[in-house]
């Protein structure tokens, strides 16, 4: 009788707890786009100027969050360009490669790196920012490039975690066929396990798009400004969406610019999600080819 | 079976493997010990004896997957001859990948990739290095057919192999085996998990693939043994002996 009480108690919290999860997206969501979606327009991307214009880079924005958008997406592209084949290839030598002890030294080291504060990563930045700026007589500063850099290093541990995950829980039998069939170990990793392993690393890379879209910490310290315009160049200073957010809504002087703040994290999630889609579409391609095109 | 062996008694006996006291650790644990035996070209060998003796244990011995075990150990000589030459796989004097391609071994449990009918088949030949697209597609399809799975597989082979029923899937892996054109095959429990039918079919498949290649089968079932082994040794007490 108390096992059957106690079984319908845990059932009945863990469904409280499941409606509490998707009651505080939908008003999270809704509250965003009570606030925000008023201030969706043309006019908060572009400003006063020209769409087409803007976009083909003849005339600069001053009031839309364009080049907030432009440098939110470089950034991310090259923060994930950094961090992917680095994260991937740690992963793969953890689960499959690196000895016992070995193993437990580097996952302590990438849960201690998975444990620094963003801010501290971004000092780290800055410092790297500050030493290139006297060794190069001023002609490098805090810039896109290290941004991106310091970003790699903090979205890393996911992304190698992940990967690592996802191939040690393989079922023994698929590791074991292709080596059965005559497969070497580089190619049963690139042919099978890599390819079966796929979806668990997509998820990995999604967190750490998600994390570089979202920081403002690290981007604060080494690089991003207000009003920067569309990046030029990897050592430009930049724009980003989390620091027009996070600007807008300290500094707002009036209601009609706190909306264009909510607006903006709109756009942002809708960014973030485009980028989830694109991330999630391209690992299935990629699984459709290796495992199923004839 | 006795007719079989009486004719292979007539002839000189070809052996394509030749096991000198080998012994097998896992770890501290002693599961072989002193392996003496030969196994004849041509011939279908059942492997029988009580669960946990080391069956499938001395079936990976001959193609070096114990190799992959952390912790196994294993002396002694197993000589193999390939083509005109006789190779020793616990003495490495041969790649792995090619022993393996040579020395297949299909697995208890059917083991499809994750991928399509089609990509199972022609993944061992990738490995392989060949790359010629109409000689996979030759070598695939003439695989299926001995297998007596191509009528049934050959409007969807880019259906997902997971999605076979329990008997084709394993007709599968060992059409996947026999894509290499292996000279040894390896057969641990083939039926084990198949409904009777599906077993007959396999019992069939393996007594057809006599002539082209030598057969090792491990088996519980005595009947099975019976109906499809030249030859019958038993695993018991860590020894093999001829039954």
């Amino acid at each position: 009788m108390i096992r059957h009480w106690t079984e319908k108690m845990v059932l009945i919290f863990s469904w409280a707890a499941t409606v509490l999860l998707c009651l505080s997206v939908s008003v999270f969501l809704g509250y965003l786009l009570l606030r925000g979606f008023s201030s969706l327009s043309l006019e908060l991307i572009f400003g006063q100027s020209d769409p087409l214009m803007a976009l083909l880079g003849r005339v600069r924005v001053f009031e839309g969050i364009l080049p907030a958008i432009a440098g939110t997406i470089c950034l991310v592209g090259l923060s994930a360009g950094f961090a992917l084949p680095v994260g991937v290839c740690a992963g793969i030598y953890l689960a499959e490669y690196a000895g016992t002890s070995m193993k437990k030294l580097l996952g302590l080291l990438f849960d201690i790196l998975a444990g620094i504060p963003s801010i501290v990563i971004g000092l780290f930045g800055f410092s790297l920012a500050v030493f290139l700026h006297r060794h190069f007589h001023g002609r490098v500063g805090p810039c896109l490039l290290i941004s991106a850099l310091s970003l790699a290093v903090l979205v890393l541990p996911y992304i190698v975690r992940s990967t690592q995950r996802s191939l040690e829980e393989l079922p023994a039998g698929i590791r074991k066929t292709a080596i059965a069939l005559g497969a070497g170990k580089l190619q049963n990793i690139v042919y099978v396990l890599v390819p079966n392993a796929l979806s668990g690393i997509s998820s990995g890379i999604i967190l750490a798009i998600g994390r570089c879209a979202e920081d403002t910490a690290v981007i604060l310290l080494t690089g991003v400004v207000a009003t920067a315009g569309i990046p030029s160049s990897l050592l430009s200073q930049y724009e980003a969406l989390p620091f027009y957010i996070y600007y807008i809504s300290n500094q707002y002087s009036s209601r009609a610019e706190l909306t264009q703040g909510y607006g903006a994290c709109l756009i942002l999630l809708a960014i973030c999600a485009v980028l989830f889609m694109l991330a999630y579409g391209m690992t299935r391609h990629l699984s459709y080819r290796t495992l199923y095109r004839a | 079976m006795k007719d079989r062996q009486f004719n292979l008694g007539l002839m000189e006996t070809r052996y394509k493997i030749i096991v000198k006291g080998v012994k097998f650790f896992y770890g501290r644990n002693q599961v072989l010990n002193d392996i003496h035996a030969n196994f004849a070209e041509h011939a279908i060998t059942a492997i029988t004896g009580p669960s946990g003796q080391g069956k499938s244990t001395l079936l990976g011995l001959f193609n070096c997957m114990w190799d992959e075990i952390p912790g196994a150990r294993c002396s002694g000589e197993i000589q193999i001859r390939l083509g005109d030459k006789w190779v020793s796989p616990l003495k490495k004097d041969i790649p792995m990948p090619l022993l393996r391609r040579k020395v297949a071994l299909v697995f208890q449990e059917p083991n499809p990739l994750p991928m399509s009918i089609a990509r199972n088949m022609a993944f061992p030949l990738m490995l392989a290095g060949v790359r010629d697209k109409s000689l996979v597609r030759e070598k695939v399809q003439r695989a299926l057919r001995q297998a007596f799975l191509w009528e049934e597989v050959k409007n969807h082979l880019e259906k997902s192999a997971v999605e076979l029923s329990g008997g084709q899937k394993q007709r599968l892996c060992i059409a996947r085996a026999l894509v290499l054109e292996p000279e040894v095959l390896l057969c641990d429990e083939p039926t084990s998990s198949l409904d009777t039918k599906a077993a007959g079919i396999i019992e069939d498949l393996l007594v057809s693939l006599r002539s082209q290649c030598t057969l090792l089968v491990v088996s519980h079932y005595m009947e099975q043994v019976r109906r499809v082994a030249d030859e019958v040794m038993t695993l018991q007490d860590q020894t093999l002996r001829r039954t």
